[in-house]
């Protein structure tokens, strides 16, 4: 056990910029989890999978158009779009008639979902890992303060806040994103006031698997895309959902950022349990806000 | 026995009780009548603890109980029933009774006695007290909602309370079912001399067994007294012409 | 449902099932007898996880956490000190127990669903510890070669040990669901607002009935060790947690001996279907998702349903 001993202010700089860009991944992953669990109450063990189909998509898109530095864009475009799709015909063919069920019994309907698409993806995709460049021109470092720091890292920064941007406006500014808040308050109301909540479920529950999709198509270039990349990545989104609160967007961008940053800290300060320090956070904030840092719509 | 005094309640700007006040003396039949809203049913979650007053005091017997939560009051010899039919939908007629009486015996904790061996006697005693007996291994969710209403009241027998609190006891049941009932209360009060305190829109029926009144207006109480002093008030009177209820009285 | 006395042909049947494990060893190839030992502790796992699930209604959707931490004291006690590792079988389900009621302190004053996202959390949390702890742990590897008293370590002898063990804690965890405390538990699920009207401190027995089901999960990860001879983390991760879920669905929640049904069919499955295909998760998650549609209360359940014409009580919202 090796506590570094002398971080300098730079190389802190510098793994809190990286730490930006995983908050980045974490935020949107989870907003989109925090959207279906608050409009729809259902807790999405399968966003996770989505996510892992989302960075499988990206890459065979990206292989299938080929070498031009067009391949990546078509296929972060794309990508996210395929995995809305999955999604939708999830929703409507099966999903749709459960809505009354108890909580358990959709929480594991989405794990059984889980076992299905992790077997697909073997499958499809096969066993082994696949790699994916970025395009040129983010692909090579620049330097920060004499430290390295990777161009496409500083794409992710400016996504994050873009992508934020727009769920703002998906939500404030259009007619479905106002139901959809009405809805997660009081879903009596909004039905009462003659709004079919059945397709308004249906598209939140799209967005949100869109958003898992967009998470795994920009997570693509930055490791490597294989089995098994879904299992950590939704219990860091179920976490950083309870501690910003369950069904706050705004939340899911505060604990993403509390966790990123803390797990970016913990490589730095103490590489073997680096792990711990956002799982730390978590308790903390926990005991002393067991219901999440913002206000949850539950 | 039971003091209520100036105790309040406010829901996120909804003020549901603005100012109580009750006096339940020991083996009286209380009934507190009021429209819609008036805040019956949030004064007695106040008193049996589901919700905390923001304000006043609450008195059991000389001990201040607000704020205390509902098994702790429960214990001190206070329980209720429910408007809405709130009982254990699983479980048996039988089961439902034996949980109050297991709880009062404080033997929730016994992890190895044999449930089915214990409490039997008591427990089908007051389930033939309630003209239940035959019932006692059906499912209670599967009863009739007659019959739900009164295993409510069983249910909260089973705590041998001093001070029963009654939620609309007859609420949603055929007038055989009321008078039912109705006898079932008269026995509790006479015969086993248990306070009662209770909450009804049925007119004739509070006025047939009631022996104090108090009316209770926009989550203000207005008057308590006989059920002729209350009859005869003017303020009564006015309040339920002018809300246009369709209760007379 | 009241009283639910066991008759005369429930006992008989039980008493040659028992017969039958009993015998199991002389009649069948070791792999059989080591397979039946997995069935057995898994599903005890699973029955230990309904006692709060089916009979409490909690949402304890991670209870593997409690095996895992059973596994693992036990495999610690035998590896890293020099008392006898008999010594583990105690230490395992404390453990448990103790880990089990420092988590519920924490989230047993949530509501359901919270409750549940929260018991994830926290079990991942331990998870990640393990996972990472390599000089205690072992880390991803795990702990290996650990040996079993000498009682027990053969096939047969784990075996035996093992069925013993897992009928034991069958018939208290029976006595439990059948006791005033398991009976005002059920009140719980049924209606935790009415059971505190009644005189009971709700949360206290949740919290009791965690300790418990946890102290039970860590005897099922000590014999899990004893057959196995090591211990990792896979055996604290969510997924083996909801896959008891599902065994605790397939059997049938409201059924004593609905997980343990459940647990033998899904492990038998998995053994037999995994020698044709490889992709027998799917095939799983399929017949979980035909379950869900169709069969809310369990194939036992359904069976029960049948036999008594019970009506199917509702769902809670």
């Amino acid at each position: 056990m090796e506590f570094a001993a002398n971080i300098t202010a730079a190389a802190l700089f510098q793994q809190i910029l990286v730490g930006l860009s995983r908050t980045t991944i974490l935020f949107i992953v989870s907003s989109g989890l925090s959207l279906v669990l608050g409009v729809l109450r259902i807790p999405n063990i399968a966003h996770g999978s989505l996510y892992m189909i989302g960075a499988f998509m990206t890459w065979s898109i990206a292989t299938v158009v080929g070498g031009s530095p067009a391949a990546f864009w078509l296929a972060l475009a794309f990508a996210p779009l395929a995995v809305a799709l999955v999604s939708f015909v999830v929703e409507r063919g099966i999903f749709c008639r459960l809505y009354d069920r108890e909580h358990l019994m959709l929480l594991l309907f989405t794990f059984s979902l889980t076992l299905v698409f992790n077997d697909l993806v073997k499958l499809i995709w096969g066993s082994d890992y696949r790699s994916l460049n970025a395009p040129d021109f983010l692909q090579g470092s620049f330097s920060i303060f004499g430290l390295p720091f990777p161009r496409y890292n500083l794409f992710l920064l400016l996504t994050g806040p873009l992508v934020a941007l727009g769920l703002w406006l998906l939500t404030n500014r259009t007619k479905i994103g106002k139901i959809a808040r009405a809805a997660a308050v009081d879903r009596e109301m909004v039905s009462a006031v003659g709004i079919n909540v059945s397709w308004v479920f249906a598209w939140v529950f799209v967005i949100g698997c869109y958003l898992a999709g967009l998470g795994g198509a920009l997570v693509a270039p930055t490791q490597n895309i294989t089995q098994g990349m879904d299992h950590a990545i939704i219990i860091e989104a179920f976490l950083i959902v309870i501690i910003g609160g369950l069904g706050n967007i705004w939340g899911a961008l505060l604990g993403a950022l509390i966790f990123g940053l803390t797990d970016a800290i913990g490589i730095l300060v103490w590489p073997q349990f680096a792990i711990v320090f956002p799982y730390t956070a978590v308790v903390i904030v926990l005991v002393f806000r067991p219901k999440g840092l913002l206000k949850s719509v539950w | 026995m039971l003091e209520v005094r100036s105790v309040r309640k406010n829901f996120d700007g909804f003020m549901a009780v603005a100012d109580a006040n009750l006096s339940v003396s020991k083996g009286d039949v209380v009934a507190v009548i009021g429209p819609n809203g008036a805040g019956k049913t949030t004064l007695f979650h106040l008193i049996t603890g589901q919700l905390a007053p923001d304000r006043g005091e609450i008195l059991f017997k000389g001990e201040s109980i607000a704020g205390l939560p509902p098994h702790a009051i429960c214990r001190r010899g206070i329980s209720r029933s429910y408007q809405v039919v709130n009982i254990f939908n699983r479980l048996t007629v039988f089961e439902n009774v034996q949980i109050a009486v297991l709880s009062r015996r404080g033997k929730t904790f016994n992890l190895f006695g044999r449930a089915r061996s214990m409490a039997v006697d008591e427990t089908m005693e007051i389930l033939a007290s309630v003209g239940m007996a035959d019932r006692a291994d059906r499912v209670s969710g599967a009863l009739s909602h007659g019959d739900q209403k009164v295993l409510e009241i069983a249910i909260a027998l089973g705590n041998r309370p001093e001070l029963l609190i009654l939620d609309e006891p007859t609420a949603g049941m055929s007038p055989e079912e009321t008078a039912v009932a109705l006898a079932l209360m008269r026995r509790l009060s006479e015969d086993m001399g248990i306070t009662i305190l209770f909450c009804e829109h049925d007119m004739s029926m509070v006025f047939s067994i009631a022996r104090t009144l108090m009316v209770m207006q926009q989550g203000s109480t207005l008057i308590q007294g006989s059920p002729e002093a209350v009859r005869n008030d003017h303020r009564v009177q006015e309040a339920y012409l002018g809300e246009g209820d369709a209760c007379s009285v | 449902m009241h009283n639910n006395p066991l008759t005369r042909p429930t006992w008989i049947a039980g008493a040659m099932v028992v017969l039958a494990l009993f015998l199991l060893p002389a009649a069948v190839p070791r792999f059989y007898v080591y397979m039946a030992a997995l069935i057995l502790i898994t599903g005890l796992l699973a029955t230990s996880l309904n006692m709060v699930l089916g009979f409490g209604g909690m949402y304890q959707f991670h209870h593997a956490v409690f095996y895992g931490i059973g596994a693992y004291g036990f495999a610690l006690i035998a590896t890293k000190t020099s008392l006898p590792s008999w010594v583990g079988y105690l230490v395992a389900p404390v453990v448990a127990a103790l880990l089990s009621l420092i988590m519920g302190l924490i989230t047993v004053r949530l509501s359901k669903l919270y409750f549940g996202m929260m018991q994830i959390s926290l079990g991942s949390l331990v998870w990640a510890l393990v996972f990472r702890w390599y000089s205690f742990t072992g880390g991803d590897d795990g702990i290996h070669g650990v040996c079993p008293p000498e009682a027990v370590s053969s096939t047969t002898g784990s075996y035996y040990f093992t069925l013993s063990v897992t009928l034991v804690c069958l018939w208290l965890m029976y006595r439990i669901v059948h006791s005033p405390f398991g009976r005002t538990f059920q009140g719980i699920r049924d209606n935790p607002e009415r059971t505190s009207a009644v005189g009971v401190d709700v949360r206290r027995h949740q919290l009791a009935g965690l300790v418990i089901a946890g102290a039970f999960a860590g005897v099922a990860g000590s014999l899990f060790v004893t057959v196995e001879g090591c211990a990792f983390p896979e055996l604290l991760f969510w997924t083996l947690s909801l896959e008891i879920l599902v065994m605790c669905l397939l059997g049938g929640w409201f059924i004593f001996l609905g997980p343990m049904f459940g647990a033998a069919v899904m492990m038998t499955l998995r053994t037999f279907v995994g020698i044709y295909t490889e992709y027998w998760t799917m095939i799983m998650g399929v017949v979980l998702m035909l379950i869900i549609l169709f069969l809310p209360e369990g194939v036992l359940g359904l069976f029960k349903r049948k036999t008594t014409g019970d009506k199917p009580a509702e769902e809670e919202a």
